[in-house]
C-alpha cells in the first residue's frame, strides 16, 4: 500500500478546523482585545496596559479574585476525597450496587439550570431545609441571601454536581490497584484502613493530582452555580460575585465593556495555566519517585 | 427585569384568534421606491403570534406588489446576544424588534435610521409619550417606530392586608402610604414588597434621573426613597431575597404569597387565575404607586438599521406593521396597548364588561395617557447591576443610603462614557 504523507492530516482537518476557528481564533482575539478599549459594537481603540492597570485598582477584580479563590479551596479538598470514598464503595458487587452508582451519577448529567433551580427551591428563605430548621425550633437560615453562606451553598452544589464525575475516574482507576499488594498487606496483618492508606492511595496518587487539578480549575472557573442561586447577581451587593462572573457581567450585551472582559479573561488564563503548571510539575515529581 | 415579563406575558398568552386584515396605508417615506426584499426579525412571537405576524406580511405585500417580506422570529434567550452579533458584523435585518434602551446603543453607534429624518409625518400617528421613548435625549432624533406598549396596575394580597389589621380596600397609591402601610404588615410578621426599587421607582418617586447628559438620582429625593427603603427593610417588609431579586423573582414570590403587593399587567391576571388560584380569590387591583400621577410604561418597537440595502421598503413595513388598525388587532390578542394615538380609542379598551381583566385592560389604557417610561434609555443592564449592588449595600447597612447612590451613580456615569 501506498503511504501519502498527507493522508493523516486530511483525517485531522475537520476537527482541527472546528478547533481553529471556535478555539484558536477568539483565543487570539481574546488576547489582542485585552489591549483595547472595544465595546460590543466597535473594534476599539490600542491602550497598551490600561485595561489591566484598571484591573489592579478595581476592587471588584479583588472582591472576584478572591471568591474564586476561595471557592476552589473549598472544592478540591471534597472533591478528591468524597469521590474516592463512593467509589470504593461503589465498587463492591453487591445486588442493587447499580442504582447506587446510577445515583452518584445523575447530577453529572442534570441540567446546570435544572440542578440550580433545585438548590434554589431547597436553600430559599422559605425552602424546604429552611422550613425544617423551622419545625426543629431553629431561626431561618439566609444560605442565598448572605454572601458567605451563598458561596458555601454553590460550594456544596459543586461538589453534589462533581462526586459522580470523579467517581467514575477513581472507579476507572481502583480497578487498576494490583489485587495482589492488598493480598500482601493482609498477610502481613494490615486492616482496611492501614490498606486504604498504604496501598489504595499511594497506587491512586496520580488520580488524585489530576482531579485536584480538573476540580481546582473547574472551582476557579465556577459560574452556573453562583449565578443560578443568586439569581445573577453575585449575591447582595454583588459580594459573592466570582472571576467567570465578573468577565460576565463586564463584557454582556450592547453596552459591555468587550476589551476589558478580555483582559479579565486574559488574566483568568494566565492563573488557570499557572494552576495546571504547577500540577504538571508535582505529578512529574511523583513519577520521578 | 421588567422587560423581560413584558414579554414573557405577551407570549404566554394564548392566540384568541388569527388573521389580519390590516390594509391601511403604510405611510409615506422618504427615499426610493417600496419593493423588494426585506428580513424582519421579531423577538419571541412564534408559535403563539404566527398567524398573525404571517397576517400582516401577507397584507403589506398585497399592498406593495414587488415586495417580499422574511420574517425570522428569534427567541427570548439570546436575543440581545442575537442583535448584538449582527450589529457587530454589520448584518442587522431590515427590520428589527429592539425596545429603546436597545435602540439607544445601535442609536448611538449611529447604526439605525432616523426617523425625524426618513420618515417625518410619521410622529403624529403615535402617542408622543411612546414616540418620545425612542428619541435620544438632549440629540434628537428617533429611532423606532413604537409598537405595543404595556402598563399596568399594582394588585395586591387582601387576605395579608386584612390580617395585619390594614383596610383591604385602601391599598397604597404613593410613597408614604406605602411604608406606612408596610411597616404595619411588617409587624405582623408580612413582608410587602419582594424587591428594592428599580430606576423606574425612582422615577414615580419623582427623583431626577437624568439631567445633562448624566445620572442624577442621587439628589436628596432618592437618597430620601433609599431612607423609606431602608426603614422598612430594617423592620422585615422586604423578604431577605429583595436584595438579588429581579421583577420575575419578586413576582414569583407575591404569587406564593410570600410578598403582600406586587406590580404587575393585564396578563399576570390571568396566570394569578391559573397558577395560584388561592391569591385570586384574594387578589386587589389597583392603581400604580406614584408620586407624579403618571404610571410607569414599558414599550417595544421595529428599527431600521442604515445598513439596510432596502431602506424605503423597511420603513414602509415597519410603519405598517404598527399602524393603528394593525396595533389594536395585536393587542386584541395578547395582553398589551397600542401605541398610536388613535389605538386606544378602540371600544375594547374604553367600555368594561363587568369582568377583572375588563377592568384592568380599561384602567391601564386610561393610564397609559399619560404614563411615562422612566427608565432612561442610556440605563443598561450593566447599570442596573450597579444599581442593584448598591442598593443591598445600603439595605444591609454597609453604606448609607446617600453613599450608595453616590456610588451607583458615579458607576452609571462611568458607563456612560
Amino acid at each position: 500500500m501506498t503511504h501519502r504523507p498527507y493522508t493523516p492530516w486530511l483525517f485531522l482537518l475537520p476537527g482541527l478546523g472546528v478547533c481553529l476557528m471556535f478555539t484558536i481564533f477568539p483565543f487570539l482575539n481574546m488576547i489582542v482585545l485585552a489591549f483595547t478599549d472595544a465595546s460590543a459594537l466597535g473594534g476599539g481603540r490600542f491602550t497598551g496596559v490600561d485595561n489591566f492597570v484598571r484591573m489592579a485598582q478595581d476592587p471588584k477584580f479583588w472582591l472576584a479574585a478572591r471568591n474564586s479563590l476561595l471557592y476552589m479551596a473549598g472544592v478540591v479538598p471534597p472533591l478528591v476525597l468524597l469521590p474516592l470514598l463512593i467509589a470504593m464503595l461503589a465498587q463492591k458487587v453487591v445486588p442493587g450496587i447499580g442504582i447506587f452508582r446510577t445515583a452518584f451519577f445523575t447530577p453529572v448529567i442534570a441540567s446546570a439550570v435544572v440542578v440550580g433551580l433545585i438548590w434554589t427551591w431547597l436553600l430559599d428563605s422559605r425552602g424546604l431545609v429552611n422550613n425544617v430548621v423551622e419545625a426543629l425550633g431553629g431561626t431561618r437560615i439566609g444560605f442565598l441571601t448572605d454572601s458567605t453562606l451563598l458561596l458555601v451553598s454553590s460550594m456544596v452544589v459543586t461538589v453534589w454536581r462533581g462526586l459522580g464525575y470523579y467517581m467514575v475516574i477513581y472507579l476507572a482507576a481502583l480497578a487498576n490497584v494490583p489485587k495482589d499488594l492488598h493480598e500482601a498487606a493482609m498477610v502481613d496483618g494490615a486492616g482496611p484502613v492501614r490498606r486504604f492508606w498504604s496501598v489504595t492511595v499511594p497506587a491512586l496518587r496520580p488520580t488524585m493530582v489530576l482531579i485536584a487539578a480538573l476540580s481546582a480549575v473547574n472551582g476557579f472557573r465556577v459560574f452556573s452555580e453562583i449565578y443560578l442561586l443568586s439569581g445573577g447577581t453575585g449575591g447582595p451587593g454583588g459580594a459573592s460575585t466570582t472571576m467567570v462572573m465578573l468577565i460576565q457581567s463586564v463584557g454582556r450585551g450592547l453596552t459591555g465593556e468587550v476589551g476589558y472582559a478580555s483582559a479579565l479573561s486574559f488574566v483568568l488564563f494566565v492563573i488557570l495555566l499557572g494552576l495546571l503548571l504547577v500540577t504538571l510539575k508535582l505529578n512529574r515529581r511523583e513519577d520521578q519517585l | 427585569m421588567k422587560r423581560r415579563t413584558f414579554l414573557a406575558g405577551l407570549v404566554a398568552v394564548p392566540v384568541a384568534g388569527c388573521g389580519l386584515s390590516g390594509t391601511s396605508g403604510g405611510g409615506s417615506t422618504t427615499g426610493g421606491q417600496v419593493t423588494g426584499e426585506i428580513t424582519f426579525q421579531t423577538w419571541s412571537l412564534k408559535p403563539k403570534y404566527t398567524d398573525y405576524v404571517n397576517g400582516v406580511v401577507d397584507a403589506f405585500q398585497k399592498q406593495h406588489q414587488g415586495t417580499a417580506v422574511k420574517w425570522v422570529d428569534q427567541p427570548a434567550d439570546g436575543y440581545l446576544a442575537k442583535v448584538m452579533a449582527d450589529a457587530s458584523a454589520g448584518s442587522l435585518p431590515d427590520v428589527v424588534n429592539v425596545p429603546p434602551d436597545l435602540s439607544f446603543p445601535l442609536a448611538k453607534a449611529g447604526q439605525l435610521v432616523n426617523l425625524d429624518e426618513s420618515a417625518a409625518d410619521a410622529k403624529a400617528d403615535y402617542l408622543a409619550n411612546a414616540w418620545q421613548a425612542f428619541e435620544i435625549p438632549g440629540k434628537g432624533g428617533c429611532y423606532g417606530f413604537p409598537w405595543y406598549l404595556n402598563t399596568g396596575p399594582i394588585f395586591y394580597n387582601k387576605a395579608l392586608f386584612s390580617q395585619a389589621g390594614l383596610d383591604p380596600n385602601k391599598p397604597p397609591t404613593n410613597f408614604r402610604e406605602l411604608e406606612e402601610q408596610a411597616l404595619k404588615l411588617a409587624e405582623k410578621k408580612i413582608a410587602i414588597l419582594g424587591q428594592t426599587p428599580s430606576i423606574a421607582d425612582f422615577g414615580l418617586y419623582g427623583v431626577k434621573l437624568f439631567e445633562n447628559d448624566e445620572f442624577t438620582f442621587n439628589e436628596p429625593k432618592g437618597v430620601e426613597l433609599v431612607e423609606s427603603y431602608k426603614r422598612m427593610y430594617d423592620a422585615g417588609a422586604l423578604i431577605p431575597e429583595a436584595l438579588t431579586q429581579n421583577y420575575t423573582g419578586a413576582g414569583a414570590k407575591f404569587m406564593a404569597q410570600q410578598t403582600a403587593l406586587n406590580p404587575g399587567s393585564a396578563y399576570d391576571l390571568g396566570k394569578f387565575k391559573t397558577d395560584a388560584p388561592s391569591l385570586y380569590a384574594n387578589i386587589g387591583i389597583s392603581t400604580p404607586i406614584t408620586n407624579t400621577g403618571s404610571a410607569n410604561m414599558f414599550l417595544h418597537g421595529v428599527s431600521v438599521p442604515k445598513s439596510s440595502k432596502n431602506q424605503a421598503t423597511a420603513l414602509a413595513f415597519g410603519r405598517f406593521l404598527t399602524n393603528a388598525e394593525n396595533q389594536v388587532e395585536f393587542a386584541k390578542l395578547a395582553s398589551i396597548f397600542p401605541s398610536t394615538s388613535k389605538g386606544g380609542d378602540d371600544p375594547y379598551f374604553t367600555t368594561e364588561d363587568g369582568t377583572d381583566e375588563a377592568r384592568v385592560r380599561v384602567a391601564a389604557a386610561k393610564q397609559l395617557k399619560t404614563a411615562v417610561n422612566y427608565t432612561p434609555v442610556q440605563f443598561s443592564d450593566q447599570m442596573r447591576e450597579a444599581l442593584l449592588q448598591q442598593l443591598a449595600d445600603a439595605m444591609l447597612g454597609k453604606k448609607s443610603p446617600k453613599q450608595a447612590l453616590d456610588d451607583a451613580v458615579a458607576e452609571c456615569n462611568r458607563l456612560l462614557k
